[in-house]
């Protein structure tokens, strides 16, 4: 995992130059151009609230605002991942003409929608602004939330993009995974008003069924960080967030594991 | 620091086999292959689903040397360069490099087509190997040499394949490297770039880089290289001087034709077979065995240029050390390895020396340097090395091989 890591620093100069190519390509051929990295999440989030707050009507306080600060954080996830899944498989070109370190095309996608996460921040900001909520200084665990999920994302991008360069399956069953998960994450829904689970053999109270989907689901804890952060105003609770770092940490040992084993018949197969 | 090795490329014992079909063709299921990585059991891979791309390469590039590899398609040529360059991870066998490596294996790797050349400069530079300061300082450079006025800040979807390639070639030999490696991208572009990048490539031989070279261009493997390698069959064949190396190559293909114009089939059907040996390497212990070949004017004279219309006499001293039966030879082979004609004779109770003599009454052949190359064998023996002489031919005015005996005639049918 450490040589995988340093190698990535080490190669950060293609990275850097991949990732700005990629944030270029995105629009460029659009008339819109850059817009579209704030027209996208809105329109978007537009839709959502359409079913979900209005349609459905939502009992959640300043529902587009609060969709919003969940909806960011997910594109940056699905995005990444469903990229990252095939962004070693795609790259036939470099892979078999030059030599090159495949670590840094997982990385780049990750990386490309980072910085888009980033820059869709003050789209989130002005929305919120428009209910007169201003972010506060509990803006400072921005970081580390931050960290934890980009850290989280590489890893499983690491080990779904290199399963995926022989097993191609993968990145349809990813798909389908992907949005399966975004409904049992609270992004549209809150957390906090699940009611309890009485069902399938289970006798969960609402406080044991917030806490199983907190620790089960990587990405629960990391949305209601930044619910916490942007919509509450409060310090996230750190013990979930801990958790995921850690299984972040074991999943990198393994992904990296499988990734460099798996590298040299890259340039075979893709 | 200690003195670089004197070896730029080190090659021992290379074996590489790929899997014989992509996997989809295999019955891979998600049970079996979910079932494979809950056991952690390796796959299995009957060795005949593999294809032994390369099959035992030793190989040493002396530093500094331009070297050209010959093959036939199939042979593992491309192989032997990615694995080289690092794209493939060998098998079994070591490779070591001792040197920065620039591959030019397929130009323009990674360029996008919407961003603009200046762009991709910067981009594929990078790709190859070089820091960002690095590019940066080399772009004009780069830009100047690609020759694409204001082309370059256009996206590279709008340039010509020439211009592209131009451009790509451009970047990729500017990255400084030591060793380059090139597969078959010797000409780029128009006569003038061509010529250009030849220059360049000139630059790079005497700057005291080493240059390694898969080209089926045999004329300038011979004239430009300082060693060549031929790779028959998975394996190094020949390596040594240029030259020789070709000549043996190209025999070896005349050989494969003759054989497939005589049985239909031959090494030359399936791709990656090995030639048939030629008889080069064989040592000679057959009954007959040939002590001169001599070509012979009209006048009886020994010469090597002819002209077209000239008779020629191929004179063979032989020595036959028991009773028997010799089968001699005559071939010609043209410069490009092609078989011109094949003759043979059988004598009959043949014993102790002698000499036996093939008549062309009319030579034919268009102008060229032609190989003769002359055997005798005993019945039911192995042929023995043949010997070999040149023949030059002028003064046919004409292109092709053959000079036939021809006449014109103009009929006019009046005003």
């Amino acid at each position: 995992m450490i040589r995988n890591l340093r190698e990535l620093y080490q190669y950060r100069a293609l990275l850097f130059a991949l990732t700005g190519r990629e944030l270029k390509a995105r629009y460029r051929a659009s008339v819109l151009g850059f817009l579209w990295t704030f027209l996208n999440p809105t329109l978007n989030m537009v839709v959502y609230v359409l079913v979900f707050g209005v349609i459905m009507s939502s009992s959640v306080e300043r529902y587009p605002f609060f969709l919003f600060c969940g909806l960011i954080p997910w594109v940056f996830f699905s995005s990444s991942i469903l990229g990252g899944t095939t962004s070693v498989s795609d790259r036939k070109d470099l892979l078999t003409k030059v030599r090159f370190p495949a670590q840094v095309l997982p990385a780049t996608v990750v990386g490309t929608n980072l910085i888009n996460f980033l820059l869709s921040l003050p789209l989130l900001f002005l929305l919120g602004a428009l209910y007169g909520d201003w972010p506060s200084w509990h803006l400072v665990f921005l970081v580390p939330v931050l960290l934890v999920q980009t850290f989280f994302t590489l890893a499983v991008t690491y080990l779904l993009s290199s399963l995926n360069v022989a097993f191609r399956d993968l990145q349809h069953i990813v798909a389908n995974l992907v949005q399966m998960l975004f409904f049992l994450t609270p992004v549209l829904w809150n957390l906090e008003t699940i009611p309890g689970i009485h069902r399938f053999g289970l006798d969960l109270s609402a406080e044991q069924a917030r806490a199983a989907m907190l620790y089960l689901n990587p990405m629960a804890a990391v949305m209601s960080a930044w619910r916490d952060i942007f919509y509450k105003h409060a310090a996230p609770a750190w013990q979930p967030l801990a958790a995921v770092a850690a299984v972040s940490l074991v999943l990198m040992w393994i992904s990296s594991g499988v990734f460099e084993r798996r590298r040299e018949e890259f340039a075979e197969l893709v | 620091m200690s003195a670089p090795p004197p070896d730029a490329i080190v090659l021992k014992n290379v074996v590489k086999s790929f899997r014989k079909t992509s996997r989809r063709r295999e019955i891979t299921t998600l049970k079996t292959e979910l079932v494979r990585l809950l056991t952690f059991q390796k796959r299995k891979t009957e060795p005949s689903q593999l294809i032994q791309a390369l099959t035992g390469v030793d190989l040493r590039i002396p530093r500094g040397k331009t070297v050209g590899i010959v093959g036939r398609n199939g042979s593992g040529k491309s192989t032997l360069l990615k694995l080289v360059t690092g794209i493939y991870a060998p098998t079994s066998g070591t490779i070591e490099v001792h040197g920065r490596i620039s591959a030019l294996l397929e130009l323009g790797a990674g360029f996008h087509p919407d961003f603009t050349g200046r762009e991709n400069i910067l981009i594929n530079g990078i790709i190859l190997g070089m820091s960002r300061a690095q590019v940066k300082a080399r772009v004009e450079e780069i830009v100047e040499y690609a020759e694409l006025g204001d082309f370059i800040d256009e996206p590279v979807r709008t340039y010509s394949s020439g211009m592209f390639m131009r451009l790509a070639f451009a970047v990729a030999t500017h990255v400084d490297p030591e060793i380059l490696i090139i597969d078959e991208i010797l000409s780029v572009g128009d006569e003038h770039f061509a010529r250009k990048s030849q220059a360049k490539m000139n630059e790079f031989r005497h700057g005291g880089k080493t240059i390694l070279l898969v080209t089926h261009a045999l004329g300038t493997v011979e004239s430009w290289c300082d060693l060549a390698a031929w790779i028959d069959g998975g394996k190094v064949r020949m390596f040594g001087d240029p030259r020789q190396v070709v000549a043996e190559y190209r025999r070896a293909i005349a050989a494969a034709e003759a054989e497939a114009e005589k049985t239909g089939h031959s090494a030359l059907s399936a791709p990656g077979l090995a030639l048939p040996q030629t008889n080069g390497a064989l040592s000679a212990t057959t009954g007959a065995r040939l002590t001169a070949l001599r070509l012979l004017d009209a006048g009886g004279v020994a010469a090597a240029t002819f002209s077209a219309d000239a008779g020629l006499t191929v004179a063979l001293d032989f020595e036959v050390p028991a009773k028997s039966t010799v089968r001699f030879n005559v071939d010609a082979m043209s410069a490009d390895g092609r078989l011109v004609f094949s003759l043979a004779h059988d004598a009959a109770e043949l014993e102790g020396r002698g000499s036996v003599k093939l008549q062309v009454p009319r030579l034919g052949l268009a102008d060229g340097v032609y190989e003769v190359l002359a055997t005798a064998t005993r019945a039911g023996e192995p042929p023995a090395p043949p010997h070999r002489v040149a023949l030059t031919v002028v003064g046919s005015a004409g292109a092709g091989v053959l000079k036939p005996v021809h006449e014109w005639a103009v009929e006019r049918a009046g005003p």
